[in-house]
């Protein structure tokens, strides 16, 4: 292998890290909501679109930085996810099996369909100055914004953690994901902490979708593909298991980027999902999950 | 037999209205969509079309009307919009954007015998082998390929690699400039194609860097071609030349969105302003006001032409029969601000205006001329 090939090779590894690192972030969500409530919310990506979004309204009115965003995204996100708990899936009651992927689903629609009529059909982007910045590491070059991704993504993930680990919010969300029975005896009110963790999937997917915004244009139906990648992600690691996503991201980044880099773009969605079809056939848990038990 | 008295009451109902009011003509554009950006021109161009005919008193003694149907971004909804132009009635249909588009819907003019005259979309097998029913008036996929790849050749290019979407008309392109390339002893080094929806090209740029081409050949609509630069910038993709097959690089909305990163690249495009026909100075002026303000596109001026040779036609036929507006479109030769317009049988094309491109490069974050010598070029820069 000659130096340019090696290095087109390692950068093609490392931006397809950075970019793992974001179906990380969007995995993230999801399985924490499966974690805790057994629903698989199928309007991930819908929620990633409104992060992209608020971004854009917010550049085109204000011209405010997209990552500053943030500030008004991930709120907005919590908000709406605790709502939508609230009021539509906590009502479903016994069916909350079935009926949260017809309501997941319907949600999304609703969503696309708003932003749809608010900001129309056509793509759309934003032009920062620093949208093709790089800097340069040993002849591999590093797109920034995409760099402020992954350091984005690794820091909500670590935020998460201390989170579900260090405080006592976090106890009862992980009181509640091993047993809800249980936790509501031990006085954990259980509805409050489900409502909690789908604001914060929700928020991971706007969160996500704010740190693409520099690096991807935005249409309603954008988020489509990033609910499978997302599915894919949190069965590559286990459903339900955070840490597993994680991995589960970065095996997705990379096994995508180098199948588009050796083999050919156009397959590019599908190293993803024959890997998705492997992992299912070989370890129906998952890379590191465990079979979910049944009571 | 009501039912057909009743029939053929409506149509002798409908047909003594017309005589009176105008005359009505089919044209279909994205007015909503993915291509809303190429409709919003191209409604421009009509309007501007429309007004200048009518302002020369129209067409036998009446004003003309366009019946303006949107095909939404979409093949199915396309042929829809076709198909309620057919029952309007329509002598003949002005036909749009995007060649995935036109080609199912030239199709089935063409069954229903109603002269389709294509304004834009220019995948070749459109006219190549065409029908009678189908008329173009811009220029096919393969002059988009060939006045970029005259600019790799006139400027001792070795290689250059291709990335082509796989719509129709990337497809087109793409396959025209391999072909070319053979012709003119280029290589192609890379060859990479891509579907819609595809928002991350960084790996197969970085392919496309190690192999190290003089130029780079892309073809792909708006949004993809503003992905498309910022990421080959970004992952250091340097050769001589950045070549867009016009689409999405030929649009002001390239340059505004891709910023800085839309430097030197050069684009085929089918129309500028700085072309040596009479009356596109003035054309420039009236679409961009129609524009409210914007720099029009190629497509506006397309669609302008189109209004014109579908009303020129109208007027040799003598009325609204569709076998004579078809005959009418064969004969016809006509000086339009976008070009001239004459439908040959030629190369394997049939009805189809032989019209060659020209190159605009950006420059200072805008479009100048560059290719060929009949557009007074500025000298082309190149990036090493």
């Amino acid at each position: 292998m000659d130096q340019a090939s090696l290095t087109a090779l390692l950068q093609t590894l490392a931006q397809g890290l950075l970019t793992g690192g974001l179906y990380a972030l969007i995995g993230t969500g999801l399985s924490l909501i499966f974690g805790v409530m057994r629903v698989i919310n199928f309007a991930h990506g819908d929620f990633l679109a409104i992060g992209m979004f608020i971004t854009l309204a917010l550049f085109r009115s204000f011209n405010l930085d997209p990552y500053l965003s943030l500030l008004v995204a991930a709120p907005a996100g919590f908000a709406l996810g605790f709502v939508i708990q609230r009021f539509v899936l906590a009502r479903l009651g016994d069916r909350l099996g079935e009926g949260s992927m017809l309501a997941t689903l319907g949600i999304g629609l609703i969503v696309s369909n708003t932003l749809l009529l608010t900001f129309g059909a056509q793509p759309q982007n934003i032009n920062v100055p620093y949208a093709t910045n790089t800097f340069q590491l040993g002849g591999v070059q590093i797109s920034i914004p995409l760099l402020i991704a992954g350091l984005g993504t690794v820091t909500a993930i670590v935020g998460l953690n201390l989170l579900l680990y260090r405080t006592e919010l976090g106890r009862a969300i992980r009181a509640t994901a091993q047993n809800p029975l249980g936790a509501e005896l031990q006085g954990v009110k259980t509805t409050q902490i489900q409502a909690i963790v789908f604001g914060l999937g929700v928020a991971f997917a706007a969160i996500a979708g704010v740190l693409l915004m520099p690096l991807l244009y935005a249409f309603p139906t954008v988020g489509e593909n990033y609910t499978t990648k997302a599915f894919i992600v949190t069965v590559l690691g286990g459903l339900g298991n955070l840490p597993g996503a994680v991995v589960g991201g970065l095996v997705l980044g990379v096994i995508e980027s180098l199948g588009a880099f050796y083999v050919s773009n156009n397959y590019r969605d599908a190293y993803g999902l024959v890997a998705f079809l492997l992992v299912l056939l070989l370890r129906p848990e998952g890379l590191f999950g465990r079979t979910v038990k049944r009571v | 037999m009501h039912k057909a008295a009743l029939l053929a009451l409506t149509l002798a109902v409908t047909g003594a209205a017309q005589a009176q009011g105008t005359i009505k003509i089919g044209a279909i554009t994205s007015v909503t969509g993915r291509f809303a950006e190429f409709g919003k021109m191209q409604l421009a161009g009509f309007k501007v079309g429309v007004a200048e005919v009518n302002r020369k008193g129209g067409i036998l003694g009446r004003k003309i009307e366009l019946i303006i149907e949107d095909n939404a971004s979409d093949v199915n909804k396309g042929l829809s919009a076709a198909e309620r132009l057919v029952n309007a009635g329509v002598p003949l249909v002005i036909n749009e954007y995007s060649s995935s588009l036109v080609k199912a819907q030239a199709q089935y003019l063409a069954r229903q015998k109603v002269p389709a005259l294509v304004i834009t979309s220019s995948g070749d097998d459109i006219t190549k082998p065409g029908s009678d029913y189908v008329y173009r008036l811009n220029q096919p996929a393969t002059e988009y390929a060939r006045v970029l790849l005259n600019i790799f050749r006139d400027n001792k290019f070795k290689s250059f690699a291709v990335i082509a979407g796989t719509g129709a008309f990337e497809k087109s392109v793409a396959d025209a400039a391999k072909e070319i390339a053979g012709e003119y002893g280029l290589t192609v080094l890379e060859d990479q194609r891509y579907d819609r929806g595809l928002t991350d090209f960084r790996p197969v740029l970085n392919r496309i860097k190690a192999r190290n081409p003089d130029g780079i050949l892309m073809v792909s609509y708006a949004e993809d071609s503003v992905a498309l630069i910022r990421q080959a910038r970004e992952v250091g993709l340097r050769p001589r030349l950045f070549a867009g097959g016009a689409a999405g690089f030929a649009l002001p909305e390239f340059v505004k969105d891709a910023g800085s990163a839309a430097e030197n690249v050069v684009t085929a495009t089918a129309w500028i302003p700085q072309l040596r026909y009479a009356g596109t100075q003035k054309l420039n002026v009236e679409l961009k006001k129609a524009l409210g303000g914007q720099e029009p596109s190629y497509h506006a001026a397309q669609a302008y032409a189109g209004v014109l040779v579908a009303a020129e036609a109208i007027r040799r036929a003598g009325g609204t029969d569709r076998e004579k507006v078809r005959a009418a479109l064969g004969s016809l030769t006509m000086q339009t601000a976008f070009g001239p317009i004459q439908f040959k049988d030629y190369e394997g094309f049939r009805n189809q205006n032989p019209l060659a491109m020209v190159a605009q490069q950006v420059q200072g974050g805008a479009f100048v001329p560059v290719y060929p010598k009949s557009v007074v070029p500025r000298a082309i820069k190149f990036e090493r």
